[in-house]
Parts: C-alpha cells; structure tokens; sequence
C-alpha cells in the first residue's frame, strides 16, 4: 500500500507518495526526477548508483525508500553548484578519466565522501574507498590520479578547502531540481 | 494477493510481538544489504520487513574496559571508526575490513551479518576466536548462546520464532594476546571468501611456547566453525612455522567445503591449511 513520506534530498524536502518495496534509487529517479544517479546491477556490486547518505556512500539500490526517512540524502546533482563543476568532476574531465561516462556519478559522490573525511588520502586509500565503485572503461589509473590531484589541489590552496566546505552546503541549496 | 508490508516498531517488545504473529512473513530489516537482494529475488509481495533501526538499545558500541557490547544494529563501519575496537579487537577490525566494499559496509550491520548465517561470513570467524556472546530478546525474554553455538547451517542459527538478535558481547582478551585475519578471494576486494580465517594466540609470558590458541575457519563448511583439534596440538607448543605448519594440517582436515562456481572443494580445503599457517605465522609477528 502507498504511504506518503518525505524524503531529504540536496537539502530540499520531498513529499512523495511510493510503495513500500520501492527502492530509494527508483523514488531519486522517478519520482523526484533526479536521473543522474545511474541504475546498474540493482544488486549492491557495481556502484553506480551510489549516493550519499548522512555523509557516506551507500547503494542506494539496497535503501528501501522507507528506509530513508530523516537521513540526508545527496545526490550527483546536489554536488558542485550553479558556479560549475566540482572539483572531482573538473579533475575526472581532465584525466580523462571518463569514457562512457555511466560509473561517474557513483564514483564522484564515493570519492567526495573520501575527500570530505579525509582530504588527503594515500592511493591506497584511495584504491580502497573505490573498491565499490566499478568501471569497464578506464582501467581506474585515470580515475585513481583525477582523485590524487583533486586532494593535491586541496593541500596547496587554502581557498579551495575553504570553497569546498562552503559548496557543501550552497551545492546542496541551489541544485536538486 | 498480499501488499509488501513494511513495519517501524519502536521498541523491542513491540518487534517481538509482531515477529511472533506474522508467522515467517515478515523480516526482521537491519542493514537490508542480504535481505534486500532476498526479496528482490523472491518477491516482495506476501512478504514484509520489520525495520528495526527505530529501536534505541540496538545501536552503539559500548566498552566498559572489560566487555565490549556491540548492537546488533551497528554497521561494519561504525566498527571501524571505533578506536577501541581497533585497539582491544584488532582481529575483528581486520574482518571488518575486509567485509564487501565501502557502500556495503556503511549499510551492513553485525546483527544481520550474523543473522544472515552465511558461511562466508567474514565478521564471523573473528566473533568465533574472540568468543563471543550473542544476546537475543524473544517472547520467553533474554536469553544468551556462544557464538560457536548459534549457526546451525548455511543461512540457519538458533534464533526461534519471535526473536532477535539484539547485541554481541566480546570480552577483553588477556593482555599479550595477538592475532590475525585473513582472506583469501581472486580479488582483494568485494569479494565473498573462498575461505577466510581468525587466529588469536595467548603466548607464555616470557617464553615461546603458547598457552591457549584460537583458530576459526570459514567458507569450508556449512558454518564457520572453531578447529578445536589444531588448537589443542597448539596448546602448550612451542611457536613456531613446523608447529604451525601442523595445526594448520589439522585445521585443513576439519573444512569440509563444497565444490561451486568460485571455487573446487580441493582447492578450498588446500587453502584453508594455507591460510591458517600464515595467519598463526603472521600473528606471531613472523613475515609471510
């Protein structure tokens, strides 16, 4: 049976009308229109639909909808801002690091997450935060040295770090939509 | 037909109760990481959940200095991020590690790992060396089972119609205590195990001999299991890679694993003996 529940997605609250055995990944792209979260394996494995979840990454194909009341949600359009890229997927373009393109929002939000508890990962940790995050395209050397140079532009530019923690909450006000 | 039935109760009594009268259609729902591909395998129709992540005594991670007491509620990573498990448990924060990947690990919790029942466990064989204490609340109230009590089978354990597995009780290991996990898989990460093992040795203070050894092993049966038999050649024993070498023998006849996709049961029987010498060689702080 269909119940209304809201949902906190991007800073915004959602009022959404859904089935209980509905998935938060179908709510964030159907109901809310939010189709930059991808849907792959719809099993746990593969990532592409990571979002953020009070912060950390989790398969938003695992969350019931339900599930997910009063938890902050962010997805790929609540990072970054109307200014431009974020600097993860300014760093992803450079790199060459996306080729079809389907695995990136998953792995912007999972690297963001890395970045925002720890701007200044070894690549080992950066592997390892990646680990559940899979591409067919790339290989991962590009996307490992995209996410190297984002917290190597981190360390060098106190303003960055600064715009980061502000784009945090601005990116989460002003997309969504 | 029936509506999936999704269900909030707000206090264990109230779980327990509905648990009881819905007869094995409706599951109790933690991390959801197993139960959900479940049910999308199965249906969701004629079924429900019982979500219990609005009951407050199965959250959080208590240490009182002597017992660690973990809700059953609490996720793979909330273990990791907790220093004291990392410093007092070492063996189970290198399972936790070890446990699927990061998304996997902010959703999946050690109750459900653990109710889940499978034999590829990875928190469970560290639960099975640290001797834990599995606390579930039912409708004839509390009641407390060994670790190495609880799994009765792949996906099977003692819980009874109407209970819940509500916390882990560890207790501090004896200082000097060392130890290691170890899986083995065809990739370092998200990987299920092709076998996986926790040992932990209690040296003789000021000697090389050991006083009490605890090797667990899974994925090489239908649970994870104790090896009691390499545990007691252990015991008393000089340390050593020969005396290693023998317990690990010992171990490898007790895995009894299947032959499936992954892997041939030969080759996992091969690797359980492997395993468990490098994790006793490892935890006695030699290089593998």
């Amino acid at each position: 049976m269909k119940r209304e529940i809201v949902l906190k997605v991007n800073g915004e609250s959602y009022q959404v009308y859904v089935s209980p055995e509905k998935m938060l990944l179908d709510v964030i792209r159907e109901d809310l229109q939010l189709t930059g979260t991808k849907k792959g394996c719809e099993a746990g494995e593969c990532g592409a639909c990571t979002v953020l979840m009070d912060g950390r990454p989790v398969n938003s194909c695992m969350v019931l909808a339900f599930d997910a009341v009063g938890r902050e949600i962010v997805t790929i359009e609540g990072v970054g801002g109307l200014e431009g890229l974020h600097p993860i997927q300014e760093a992803l373009v450079e790199h060459g690091a996306v080729q079809c393109g389907y695995c990136t929002p998953g792995i912007v939000m999972t690297a963001k997450a890395l970045l925002d508890s720890d701007p200044n990962p070894t690549e080992e940790e950066v592997r390892k935060a990646l680990a559940g995050n899979l591409c067919r395209c790339t290989g991962y050397v590009k996307i490992v040295e995209a996410v190297m140079d984002v917290s190597k532009q981190i360390s060098e530019s106190p303003e960055l770090r600064e715009k980061l923690s502000q784009s945090q909450e601005f990116g989460a006000k002003t997309v969504g939509r | 037909m029936q509506n999936f039935n999704y269900l909030e109760p707000g206090s264990l009594w109230e779980a327990v109760g509905i648990l009881e009268g819905l007869e094995g259609k409706a599951f109790p729902l933690a991390g959801g990481t197993d139960l959900v591909r479940t049910f999308k395998r199965i249906g969701f129709r004629e079924h429900g959940v019982i979500n219990l992540k609005k009951i407050p005594e199965l959250s959080g991670v208590k240490f009182d200095g002597q017992v660690m007491s973990i809700g059953a509620l609490s996720t793979v990573s909330e273990l990791l991020a907790n220093s004291e498990v990392d410093e007092h448990f070492p063996v189970l924060a290198q399972a936790a590690r070890a446990l699927g990947t990061p998304q996997i690990r902010n959703l999946a919790t050690i109750g459900g790992n653990l109710c889940t029942s499978s034999p590829a466990s990875d928190l469970a064989p560290a639960l099975l060396a640290y001797q834990a204490k599995i606390i579930i609340t039912g409708p004839n109230g509390e009641r407390e089972v060994a670790v190495n009590e609880f799994f009765k089978g792949p996906g099977q354990n003692v819980l009874d119609r109407g209970e819940i597995l509500t916390r882990i009780d560890l207790n501090l290991p004896v200082p000097g205590t060392i130890g290691a996990f170890l899986k083995h898989g065809v990739r370092k990460s998200h990987e299920i195990a092709l076998v996986n093992t926790a040992v932990l040795i209690i040296p003789v203070r000021g000697s090389d001999k050991i006083a009490v050894a605890r090797i667990a092993l899974g994925a090489v049966g239908p649970t994870p299991f104790r090896a009691w038999q390499a545990e007691e050649q252990l015991a008393g024993a000089e340390g050593g890679l020969p005396q290693f070498e023998e317990a690990a023998k010992i171990a490898q006849e007790l895995a009894s694993p299947i032959d499936d996709v992954r892997a041939s049961a030969d080759y996992r029987k091969h690797m359980a003996g492997v395993l468990v010498k490098r994790a006793l060689f490892q935890a006695w702080g030699g290089k593998v």
